[in-house]
């Protein structure tokens, strides 16, 4: 029992008035006299009754004016669940990278799944059970069903993923648990309280914390830096208390280029440079010292080639030129640049040069002969243009804002950008930013990237003129840019990404995606002829289609996830938010508001009656 | 205000001729030692006896020692006068309810027998007694023989107010105090005290050989016991004890009966020991009272 609106209890004010006003009522004007000799003596007892005496009216109105304060005070029962022949029950687990930890000998997936075995062999016969778990997703491994065996299959076929855990996949787990008089929730760490209260399981939610503080070291990030230019530079940190033994082995092309004992501080992150690196590829970075969490131990990146190649820019501004060419020239110095304004291009002056990269700001890519391009502030068809331009602009925004990135979600604060055209995308291009007008809800895609056959197309839809990439404040545009241009740029048979990100290869018929645990699968292309996975492991994908192999490396980090030295809370102890939530589960709320509503009701009829009752005996025509 | 009745000019017309009448002889056997001061005018022969050592020459019969030669001393059936004291109740239930002004009908009916008892030349005196403040009050005044000095009870009978307790014992008390003669004591009261008090009072004063008159006064409303309907708690005016009453017909009833009751207790009381008992209900009803009730104290044309 309790209330939903607790304030309005305020409201039994109102008795205290009817009581006032009963007791003003009842009080007896006291009569002086001569002697008391002259008035009867009563009895004590009778004295008392008559003190209490029972006033029907006024115990009638009391009634009612309770009933209406408990009802608009929100007055609710708890009444426990009919407990059924069978109940249902859901396994949820936490699939997050955290789970895959190694707590003495098992990790802290395997801890949960005998747990979720146990709970499965001692339920009676007749229970039944859904298997869920939640990543970056929420999925539900085994619909409900009664067969033992396929739920002990479901449970003892999950796997960690190195991804991070997100709150709202937990979210959509429980609701997906709804229905379930019993939810058991095996995570390594506390849920948040309001994602609990957000879901409202019907059941009860039995938390399991699994895993205790553990040593942890992870490479953060890994930079190849320019082969035969700059160092690269390894991230290491050390989330453990104490200080860490790490032996760190780097790989460039095969072959080693690092390999060092290191010892890291507690609580602390190091930089380890290494190189310069002699050529590009792929440099493989790994941390051969076991800790508790493998996935965050490896790292790729890949080192831009060094073999020289042409860049054209163009813009009508000579500044902008200046600035795109600094741009090109940071992501890989071995380019060679040529800043032309298109209002002065003739492909005769240049011939029949073929570009690698060809950056164009406002303007066609008419005569451009180029392997990727890369349009920035694209120009909007013109009437004297002969052909429908690849990206067609088809609105404006005089002053556009950068709101999110597809790998980093939403940014805290929007950042302003200049005016901005909107492109209609073609279903080949994957957003990259999205962003939306100053004042505008309609949000448009701010910058993509795409293949087609003539090759590696990208935009980037503001305008970056007044060094608008060189602001300080607008670092989110530049940085933008810049991963926008090592898409164009990257070999196309060599990705590197994040684990649970999106990944797109160009294939025009099925293909095969071989996964770092060695399992294969079997890619369909969609309509634009690509096929697309979301690698959830870290490490190496190798994707065999018609057009050839592309290799996708995945990487892994979070820092949240990774922090296993934080402290849980001990094992059946919940935070008080979840043992409400749990006690809030067993019960059905059973609201009393109308019950009350109509007990009062019952009341003022009953003391109409009374009123016309007494009306009648006092002979007066009407109450 | 009743009271103010007893000053005016028609109301002392009426006891004019009206004549306090006592049981006990006005007359004392003049001639004996302790009597001189009560010798005086309207001496009438009563006996002889001899004469013994001690005895007044001046009652000595010389014309029989004259023919007898012996000591013959007269004897006089000699009037006298005998004290009336008037004690009227000036408690507080005496002023309760209030319009029904039982002090002053209590006032008017003992300054009317006071101005009657004065037809005789009778010392007379007014006493209003009460309990105030945990201690018996007796106000007197001086006794008055004349009714050419009537007129000087007046500031005293307009003057009086009620408070306190009914102390009647106390009182009587304190008149016995006094030595005085035996005399007359007229006690006017609505008696509203427990039984034990006012018998104890009147007995006392009946063993000190006083004649004792009781005018026992009440209110109209009081008698009728017609008080508004509806429930109250009363308040007892003297020993502030209250009640939850509720006042109905029935009610009204039994307030008569328990008035009739306590009056006919103190009548029967006054009966078994020869006290006159007069009743005087209802201010409104002076006249009638006067006519009915002075009678039954003695009072003749």
């Amino acid at each position: 029992m309790g209330f939903l609106e607790p304030a309005n209890l305020i409201y039994a004010a109102s008795l205290a008035l009817l009581v006032l006003i009963y007791l003003r009522a009842r009080a007896r004007p006291t009569l002086e006299v001569s002697s008391l000799i002259l008035f009867e003596p009563v009895p004590a007892p009778v004295a008392r009754s008559r003190i209490l005496r029972v006033d029907l009216i006024f115990w009638l109105e009391l009634l009612a004016l309770c009933a209406l304060t408990l009802a608009a005070a929100g007055l609710y029962i708890r009444r426990p669940e009919a407990a059924g022949p069978h109940r249902n029950r859901a396994l949820v687990f936490d699939l997050g990278a955290g789970m895959g930890a190694l707590d003495g000998r098992i990790t802290r997936l395997e801890e949960a799944k005998r747990k979720a075995l146990e709970i499965v062999a001692s339920a009676p016969a007749g229970d039944e059970f859904s298997v869920i778990g939640y990543a970056l997703d929420a999925a539900t491994i085994r619909a409900r069903g009664a067969r033992r065996e396929e739920v002990r299959t479901a449970v003892t076929g999950l796997r960690p993923l190195a991804v991070a855990a997100r709150p709202a996949a937990l979210r959509a787990a429980l609701i997906d648990a709804r229905g379930a008089a019993e939810v058991d929730l095996f995570a390594d760490r506390m849920p948040p309280a309001n994602v609990l209260a957000d879901a409202r399981p019907d059941g009860r939610v039995n938390f399991h914390l699994l895993g205790a503080p553990a040593g942890n070291l992870a490479i953060v990030a890994l930079d190849p830096g320019v082969p035969r230019s700059s160092a690269g530079r390894c991230v290491i940190r050390n989330f453990s208390m104490r200080p860490q033994v790490c032996e760190l082995r780097i790989d460039a092309g095969g072959k080693e280029v690092f390999h060092s004992s290191l010892i890291a501080e507690p609580r602390a992150q190091m930089i380890v440079p290494y190189g310069p690196l002699i050529g590009g590829g792929i440099v493989h970075a790994r941390i051969l010292t076991p800790d508790a969490l493998a996935a965050d131990n490896e790292r790729y990146a890949l080192a831009p080639s060094i073999a020289q190649a042409h860049a054209l820019v163009m813009s009508p501004e000579a500044g902008v030129r200046d600035d795109l060419a600094r741009i090109v020239l940071a992501i890989n110095p071995n380019f060679i640049v040529t800043s032309a304004d298109p209002s002065l291009f003739s492909a005769s002056k240049i011939g029949n040069q073929r570009f690698d990269l060809a950056v164009l700001h406002d303007c066609s890519d008419d005569g451009v002969n180029a392997a990727a391009k890369l349009f920035i502030f694209p120009e909007p068809r013109l009437e004297r243009s002969k052909r429908p331009p690849l990206l067609p602009v088809v609105g404006t925004a005089a002053l556009a804002e950068l709101q999110s990135r597809e790998d980093a979600s939403m940014l805290g604060t929007a950042v302003l950008l200049g005016p901005a055209r909107v492109v209609e995308l073609p279903g080949w291009m994957d957003p990259l930013a999205r962003g939306a007008g100053v004042g505008e809800h309609n949000s448009f895609a701010l910058a993509a990237t795409g293949r087609n056959p003539d090759g590696e197309v990208g935009v980037i839809s503001f305008d970056i003129r007044n060094h608008l990439l060189l602001d300080p404040d607008r670092m989110d545009a530049l940085v933008l840019t810049i991963d926008t241009l090592r898409r164009l740029v990257a070999p196309q048979d060599l990705r590197i990404v994040s684990t649970g990100a999106f990944v797109s290869v160009p294939s025009f018929g099925r293909a095969t995606l071989i996964s770092p645990d060695g399992s294969r699968r079997t890619l369909i292309p969609d309509q634009w002829g690509r096929v697309r996975f979301r690698p959830l492991d870290a490490g190496r994908y190798n994707v065999i289609g018609e057009g050839g192999n592309v290799q996708v490396f995945a990487n892994y980090y979070d820092a949240a996830e990774s922090d296993l030295a934080a402290i849980p809370p001990p094992p059946g102890r919940p935070s008080p938010r979840l043992a409400s939530v749990s006690v809030h589960g067993e019960f059905h709320v059973v609201p009393a508001a109308l019950a009350l509503a109509a007990l009062a009701l019952l009341f003022f009829v009953a003391e109409s009656a009374m009123l016309t009752r007494r009306a009648a005996r006092w002979g007066a025509g009407h109450v | 205000m009743l009271e103010t009745r007893a000053f005016e000019p028609a109301f002392l017309q009426r006891l004019d001729g009206l004549v306090l009448g006592t049981k006990r002889a006005r007359t004392v056997r003049a001639g004996r030692r302790n009597a001189g001061r009560v010798q005086g005018a309207g001496i009438e022969p009563e006996n002889f006896r001899e004469y013994a050592e001690g005895d007044d020459l001046r009652f000595l019969d010389w014309n029989a020692f004259a023919r007898l030669d012996d000591l013959t001393i007269r004897t006089f059936r000699a009037d006298r006068q005998v004290e009336i004291t008037v004690m009227v109740d000036a408690s507080a239930s005496m002023a309760i309810p209030e319009r029904d002004d039982k002090l002053g009908l209590a006032l008017t009916l003992g300054a009317g027998l006071a101005y009657i008892g004065m037809s005789e030349n009778d010392p007379v005196r007014l006493a209003a007694f009460s309990g105030r403040h945990g201690a018996h009050n007796l106000e007197t005044t001086p006794f008055h023989r004349r009714r050419e000095s009537y007129i000087s009870f007046r500031p005293f009978v307009t003057g009086l107010s009620c408070g306190g307790e009914t102390r009647l014992a106390a009182a009587a008390g304190e008149i016995l105090l006094e030595r005085r003669h035996p005399g007359i004591i007229i006690v006017i009261s609505d008696f509203l005290v427990s039984a034990g008090d006012y018998e104890d009072a009147l007995a006392q004063l009946l063993a000190a050989r006083h004649e004792v008159k009781v005018v026992h006064v009440m209110g109209d409303q009081e008698c009728s016991g017609s008080y508004p309907p509806g429930a109250y708690r009363v308040r007892d005016c003297e020993t502030g004890e209250t009640r939850e009453v509720t006042f109905g017909p029935r009610e009204a009833e039994a307030c008569r009966e328990r008035v009739e009751q306590h009056a006919e207790r103190l009548h029967g009381f006054c009966n078994r020991r020869g006290v006159t008992y007069a009743s005087a209900f209802g201010a409104s009803h002076l006249d009638e009272i006067m006519a009915r009730e002075f009678p039954r104290l003695g009072v003749i044309a």
